[in-house]
């Protein structure tokens, strides 16, 4: 019975001496390192084109300025993972703060005259995105609607909510419990920053080395045979629709805190540039592909375009339309490498 | 035009399925109005022979007539230049479920088409009432092909191809889901058809309607021909039964051994699969055993083994273990590239799946090396061979991917293993391998469900054989049956 042995070192003869290269190769693509060197060009092209660019001030700021969308496109990571999608993030980005914020002000500054103590703020946010993402996990596992017409509605539906509870208008200083996170610094570091690293570093953990990241992973690659090997896959479908939501959630509250209100434009847009920034990180839309070390790097290439066309003082109707070609080519990259380095074809 | 002349002429046709040669050499030959019935055990190669007729799919080698019209196969595809001449009804029904029944009946239909291309709708539902009458049909020509049962929507597949008005039909297991009026009505109209100079090519796993409506038989085993044009008459059912089984290949052989005593594992009480079902399914599966559930395509084997997994709520009854809690049961899928593995996984990660809650500690991360550790020893139980643990599934050889389905299934350790079709696709040095695995699971007490339409493995394996048909338990064969007990019971004579 045990003439055939699984060993790592059986492979046939002639392929062991190119084989390592291309095996480094599939390993850097398949671990999210694609964009690394892109984004290194693009770091020592800035330094020499933008003097200011290469301060650590300047890098700390592009940081605190991607923190949100960093935390967007990770609680993005969970759904897409699965071979979802969840448009509804951008409404939670701003409806989950907004709501906080009118419990907490006085009727007189816009609120809806509850006056919750400041401390109450970051629950009642955090809560709401959660119970949105209860909402739409009971949407797509039990109602059975497809995922992108469940979450776009909602999205419509939160952007109207954010006007409704609001007023209309926005509310300016709502509580330190919902600020602190986006306004305040640690050691010079910005807290958003710390709690975007914290985050991103947990959710790395748990989708390389926990049962619940091998679902995400097997549910995304093969439902069925995830189901015929005895995963709940219900289960872990409506979670991922919730960690989504927590975590735009927490996207939210940062971006309240940075700009100290609650704006009711506030995160508008960011969903597509959650979308670009998974897919440039290596993320398959269509499921079972992607690593937070690619997310990261996807976000960090879209933060650091974003600064450098600024500080390059490219005019502002550049800024929007050169940030688009440079998504497309990096997509391209992205799937070009993962195609040649596994075999596997992939929708992205 | 010259009635000796066959209608029908294929020459040496050669078709290869990866590393299967599903056919070799096959000549076969229909006459103008003649009923030709085409026999041979699953696997033989009637269902392929049939389709490089129709074109469905294209032979490799070999010369192909119908009518005036010749194809030389060189493995293109050359369906497009015989469909006015033959028609396919497959064994199970293509229909557009959202589309109406008039609409399913005269799709591409030039019967219905006015100008231009225009279809008329009101022609169409002309045709279809008329159609519908003629076959003594009871079903509205609006309402949607989907809401229809199993047996209709077999009769409007086969209506469908019959009123094309080909010279030519191929039928494979028409009567599979049909009804026994509806098997009347449908070979009355094979009757009056041939009667009309249509051929028909039929393919059946009732031996009783062979001879009631063929008139010639020919028979196919191990992708060739062994019988060429026998007239029906001068057959019976022992000779045919010998003929499909052929002489005996050494194999490995199964372990006779039942013991009544040993403990119920699993028990499926007052089971229906589906609201047709008049009779309860109930039975046991012991430790140490290997039963097989055995039967034709679609007669609820398949279902009724998803059922004692777990993965299918049956429509009545439950399955429930003496000592209470249900045993962990392992499941290999019957498609291992739909629902087997996950191709751009790695084989360590596809096994694992199957068992992350024993692989993980408290708080549910996984142990790298328990899971190697783990994942190692069970590659090894079936004898994987993949240039490392984490090469993509997708990248494995079928008998490869099919060993890491056993694998996944046996991560938790279960007590219980539902094996459908276990070595589909898998070649013969790898099903050996899986054969003596499952054997082995079975000697180590372990309950052992075997579901497969191919009557060599289940004589390999079972110690116990239940033949389900059309939802029901029929029959049960125990310890020392032979390969031939079994074939007549899968070909429904006994």
């Amino acid at each position: 019975m045990s003439t055939d042995i699984v060993s790592k070192s059986t492979p046939k003869k002639e392929h062991s001496g190119q084989s390592r290269l291309s095996a480094f190769g599939s390993a850097f693509v398949a671990g999210g390192f694609t964009m690394y060197p892109v984004l290194l060009i693009l770091v020592i092209v800035g330094a020499i084109v933008a003097p200011r660019f290469a301060t650590a001030a300047n890098l700390l700021n592009i940081l605190d300025q991607v923190s949100v969308l960093g935390l967007t496109t990770i609680g993005l990571t969970f759904v897409v993972l699965i071979g979802r999608l969840d448009l509804s993030l951008e409404g939670i980005v701003g409806f989950a703060p907004m709501l906080a914020a009118v419990t907490l002000v006085p009727v007189a500054a816009g609120g809806l005259g509850l006056e919750l103590p400041s401390w109450a703020g970051l629950f009642v946010a955090l809560g709401t995105a959660g119970l949105i993402g209860l909402f739409n996990g009971f949407m797509v596992v039990r109602v059975g609607l497809n995922p992108f017409i469940s979450t776009l509605g909602l999205l419509v539906l939160l952007r109207g909510g954010v006007l409704i509870v609001s007023n209309g208008r926005s509310i300016y200083s709502p509580g330190k419990a919902l600020t602190y996170l986006g306004s305040e610094s640690w050691f010079g570091i910005p807290v958003s920053v710390i709690v975007f690293i914290v985050v991103a570093a947990m959710v790395g953990l748990v989708f390389h080395y926990h049962r619940y990241g091998r679902a995400l992973y097997a549910i995304g690659g093969n439902e069925d045979a995830a189901r015929a090997a005895g995963i709940n896959v219900d289960r872990v479908i409506w979670s991922a629709f919730v960690f989504a939501a927590l975590l735009a959630g927490l996207a939210g509250v940062l971006m309240t805190g940075r700009l100290d209100s609650a704006v009711t434009t506030q995160g508008q847009g960011i969903i597509f540039s959650a979308f670009a920034a998974a897919v440039i990180g290596g993320v398959s839309l269509g499921g079972g592909r992607g690593t937070i070390v690619g997310v990261i790097s996807g976000v960090l290439l879209i933060g650091v375009i974003n600064n450098l066309l600024t500080l390059a003082q490219v005019p502002s109707f550049y800024v929007q339309a050169s940030t688009g070609a440079v998504i497309i080519a990096a997509a391209v990259l992205t799937t070009i490498a993962s195609r040649r380095s596994s075999g596997v074809r992939t929708r992205t | 035009m010259d009635k000796a002349r066959p209608i029908v002429e294929m020459r040496d046709i050669a078709k290869t399925f990866g590393s299967t040669r599903a056919l070799r050499g096959v000549n076969f030959t229909v006459m103008r109005g003649e009923v030709h019935a085409l026999l041979g055990r699953n696997g033989a190669g009637k269902s392929t022979l049939v389709s490089t007729l129709s074109g469905y799919v294209s032979a490799d080698t070999g010369s192909i007539r119908i009518g005036e019209v010749e194809v030389e196969a060189v493995g293109q595809h050359y369906a497009p230049s015989i469909r006015k001449l033959i028609a396919h009804v497959q064994q199970t029904p293509q229909l557009f479920n959202l589309l109406t029944v008039a609409e399913n009946l005269f799709v591409e239909n030039p019967l219905v088409r006015r100008g231009f291309g225009v279809v008329s709708h009101k022609l169409m539902l002309e045709c279809a009432t008329d159609l519908l009458s003629e076959w003594n049909m009871d079903i509205q020509p609006r309402s949607l092909a989907g809401e229809l049962g199993a047996g209709t929507r077999q009769l409007l597949e086969i209506m469908k191809a019959l009123s094309r008005g080909v010279p030519v039909m191929i039928l494979d297991e028409p009567t599979a889901a049909l009804s026994n009026a509806e098997k009347r009505i449908l070979f009355e109209h094979v009757r009056a058809l041939k009667a009309k100079g249509v051929s028909f090519v039929y393919i059946s796993h009732h031996l009783d309607e062979v001879f009631e409506i063929a008139d010639t038989v020919t028979i196919l085993r191990d992708g060739k021909v062994v019988k060429e044009r026998e007239p029906v008459e001068r057959l019976d059912v022992e000779t045919i039964a010998d003929l499909m089984m052929g002489e005996k290949t050494v194999r490995s052989t199964r372990q006779d051994f039942v013991a009544d005593e040993a403990p119920v594992l699993l028990q499926a009480k007052g089971i229906r699969l589906d609201s047709f079902s008049e009779k309860d399914i109930d039975f046991e599966v012991r430790a140490g055993e290997i039963v097989a559930l055995a039967g034709p395509v679609g007669g609820g084997k398949e279902a009724l083994a998803m059922v004692l997994a777990g993965q299918q709520r049956p429509e009545k009854g439950e399955v429930v273990s003496p000592r209470g809690k249900l045993p962990t049961i392992g499941l290999v899928p019957t498609d291992r590239h739909a629902s087997g593995y996950v191709g751009i996984l790695g084989v360590r990660e596809n096994v694992a799946i199957g068992g992350l809650d024993v692989l993980s500690g408290k708080l549910g991360f996984i142990s790298k090396g328990k899971e190697a550790r783990h994942v190692g020893r069970l590659a090894q139980q079936t004898n994987v061979i993949a240039s490392s643990l984490e090469q993509a599934v997708s990248q494995l050889s079928g008998g490869n991917q099919q060993k890491v389905v056993f694998a996944r299934a046996l991560c938790r350790g279960p007590e219980v293993i539902v094996a459908l079709s276990p070595t589909r696709g898998v070649d013969v040095g790898a099903k050996e391998q899986l054969y003596s695995l499952l054997r082995d699971l079975a000697s180590k007490g372990l309950g052992v469900v075997v579901v497969s339409d191919e009557e060599d493995e289940i004589d390999q394996l079972a110690n116990r054989v239940v033949i389900v048909f059309e939802g029901h338990v029929v029959d049960e064969l125990v310890g020392g049956y032979t390969i031939k007990d079994l074939i007549l019971r899968m070909e429904g004579v006994v």
